[in-house]
Formats: structure tokens, C-alpha cells, sequence
């Protein structure tokens, strides 16, 4: 896949705790990604954060439960974006998804041995 | 800034268990009444009072979590209350808030040798820049050198405003290989990004040079607005900027 020019940026925000069937809710996004053959996502954690829900979502440093906020960026053509959209409709239940426009400079892999 | 003269003085009266969105309903209005730029604000907790509901609450009762009485005071202009007064409604609550016709003899001041630092303009920009995005990996080297590290040292050297490393938990790109960070394993080898906002011609300019060090990875640009944008200070302050 060839991705060059005009792109679409999508970033998802939720909570690290937030989960779908029993999965972490970014895994599986990434997971719905790849099968999709969206061109790449990644996933960030956030120190700080608030939301919808006002609450403010941190790490805490001494339990092992974290809610620290999450973001996932996506860019892909506009036409694979929107493929992806739907699922993540019924996947986000709280949380913000906005979508930017971006240019694409450089997407570069070595050995090309992507699987199509 | 507070001027000597006529100014209100707005007391407002919660229960110290009040909550305002999961936080206690008096510090989210102190929080709040800090960041609107309040010159200053105390709060005071009572030992016993009671309010509308006719409930006593006190310390000397068996429970010690008693709904204590707080009482946050703050002096300003009618206009700074009048322009506070609509938010602090819906913060109380059930409590009350009162204000009250006051003067000011004499204003509080900052310390001495704050003041002049304060007077110094922050340079203010505002205008149409670019966005660059970066994304690789965190294994990625350059010249046996991380590549983050390397691409952060020659915008520096390439007069590029300004630079930030993020590291991502988890993601996949061109290659499909999953990037991760497993506890178990010690080769971490987590996606990064890199986020770099400068002008258009600059960031064109820069691109021969990502061409030759981005061996794999993504590049994009969008389009933002600079809202706030200060340097221009001497070394001299920017150390002293670090060690506040």
C-alpha cells in the first residue's frame, strides 16, 4: 500500500482501563486496525488527564490499577479511516474521536515484505 | 491586579463533604478561582455551624467525618465577580454564596524581587505554522546513535523551534510488526513520535536532511494555528526559568 499526499488522522481518547470483551480497549482497537489493514496506529499514555466525565484520570503510582488517559493515532487514507470508523463506534463507548487532516511526507519500510 | 479603592468581598459557605464533579466543592473553587487570576483567596474551616438544612455540624459529635463548615473568602473588582459569579453558582452547590460592598486601603504586593521578572513581556505570537508529526521506533538507530536522539540534536542544530519525544505503549506501522513494550522482555522496543512545530519554509527546508536519516517510518504535516509561542529570553533567565 502506497500511502502518499493528502491523509486523514484519526485520534481516539479513553481511559487505559476501559475494556472490550475482556480485552484492553487499545489492544483491541489495534487488533481491528491490523485486520483492517489500516496503514499503522500507535498507541500513547497519558501522565495526566481529564474528560467527558470530568474525573481526572492518572496513574497511580502505588496500586496496579491505572487509569491513566490513553490516545491512539491512526493515519490512513481517508477512505480506509472511514472503514474503520463504524467499528470503533460500537468499540468507544466513552471517550472522544476526532478526526484531522495531515500531508504525508514520508512512509517508508524496509524489505517490503508487508503482507497485502 | 488589585487596586486600592471600592471592591467586593465574596464569601461563600459549603460543607467541607460537598463534591463538585468528584473533587471537594471548596478546593475545585479555590482551583478555580486560582486560574481565573483571583489576586487571592483563603479558605477556613469552621468548627461548627449550621446551614439550610438545620443539621448542626460539629467536631465534638462521635463521627469525626462530620460535614464541617468551610467558608472561602475572596476580595476583587465587581467586575472580576460578576464575570466569576455564574460559575461559582453552580460550584456551591447547595451553599451560599455572599457579597458585600468593601474597600481596599492598601493592595497586597508580590515580594520585592519577583516583581521585576513579572514586567518582563512574554513574547506573544500568533499565526498559521505547521504541525510535523515523526513516527518510528524506539530501536531505531542512526549512525549508532537512537534515532529520536539524533533527529532532536539536528533540529537543534537546524534552528527548529521546538521538538517533543512521545513514547508510545503499543502500535504497529509500515512494517506490521507490532512495537511493544513487554515487561518481561528487556528489548523494549516501543513506536515513538515526535512532534515538531515551526513554520512551513523551515520545516521544507528540513526535509533533505529527515530523507536521509528516516530509513523507516511516517511523516506527516498538518495544518495549526500558533496561539502562544515565548523565547527570546537571555540564558540568564532561561536557567532561572529551569530552576523554578
Amino acid at each position: 500500500m502506497k500511502l502518499a499526499g493528502k491523509a486523514k488522522m484519526l485520534r481516539i481518547h479513553f481511559g487505559e482501563d476501559d475494556k472490550w470483551r475482556d480485552k484492553p480497549l487499545y489492544r483491541a482497537i489495534v487488533e481491528k486496525c491490523r485486520e483492517l489493514d489500516i496503514a499503522g496506529a500507535t498507541v500513547f499514555r497519558g501522565i495526566e488527564g481529564y474528560g467527558a466525565s470530568t474525573l481526572i484520570h492518572r496513574s497511580h503510582l502505588l496500586s496496579f490499577s491505572s487509569d491513566a488517559p490513553i490516545m491512539i493515532s491512526v493515519i490512513d487514507s481517508e477512505e480506509n479511516v472511514q472503514k474503520l470508523l463504524p467499528y470503533l463506534d460500537e468499540m468507544v463507548d466513552e471517550g472522544l474521536i476526532a478526526m484531522s487532516e495531515v500531508e504525508v511526507i514520508k512512509y517508508v519500510h524496509q524489505g517490503g515484505a508487508r503482507s497485502q | 491586579m488589585l487596586t486600592a479603592g471600592p471592591a467586593k468581598k465574596v464569601s461563600i459557605y459549603v460543607g467541607e463533604d460537598h463534591k463538585y464533579h468528584g473533587q471537594s466543592a471548596y478546593s475545585a473553587i479555590l482551583d478555580f478561582l486560582f486560574y481565573r487570576g483571583v489576586s487571592g483567596a483563603t479558605v477556613m474551616r469552621g468548627f461548627a455551624g449550621f446551614g439550610a438544612d438545620h443539621h448542626l455540624h460539629t467536631t465534638r459529635i462521635e463521627r469525626l467525618t462530620e460535614n464541617l463548615p468551610i467558608k472561602i473568602e475572596f476580595v476583587e473588582s465587581a467586575e472580576k465577580v460578576a464575570e466569576l459569579l455564574p460559575k461559582l453558582q453552580g460550584m456551591v452547590g447547595t451553599g451560599l454564596i455572599e457579597i458585600q460592598d468593601t474597600t481596599v486601603a492598601k493592595p497586597s504586593e508580590v515580594s520585592g524581587k519577583e516583581a521585576p521578572e513579572a514586567s518582563i513581556p512574554a513574547l506573544r505570537r500568533e499565526g498559521r505554522a505547521k504541525l510535523m508529526r515523526i513516527f518510528i521506533g524506539e530501536n531505531d538507530k542512526w549512525h549508532d546513535k537512537p534515532l529520536h536522539k539524533a533527529l532532536i540534536e539536528s533540529m537543534r542544530a537546524n534552528d527548529i523551534a521546538g521538538a517533543t519525544v512521545y513514547q508510545g505503549i503499543l502500535g504497529y506501522g509500515a512494517n506490521r510488526r507490532i512495537h511493544k513494550d513487554t515487561a518481561l522482555h528487556l528489548s523494549h522496543d516501543r513506536p515513538m513520535m515526535l512532534s515538531i512545530v515551526d513554520t512551513e519554509e523551515k520545516l521544507r527546508a528540513f526535509f533533505p536532511i529527515l530523507d536521509s536519516m528516516i530509513q523507516q517510518g511516517l511523516v506527516v504535516l498538518s495544518d495549526v494555528d500558533v496561539i502562544k509561542y515565548t523565547h527570546d529570553y537571555s540564558g540568564e533567565e532561561r536557567r532561572k526559568e529551569v530552576r523554578k
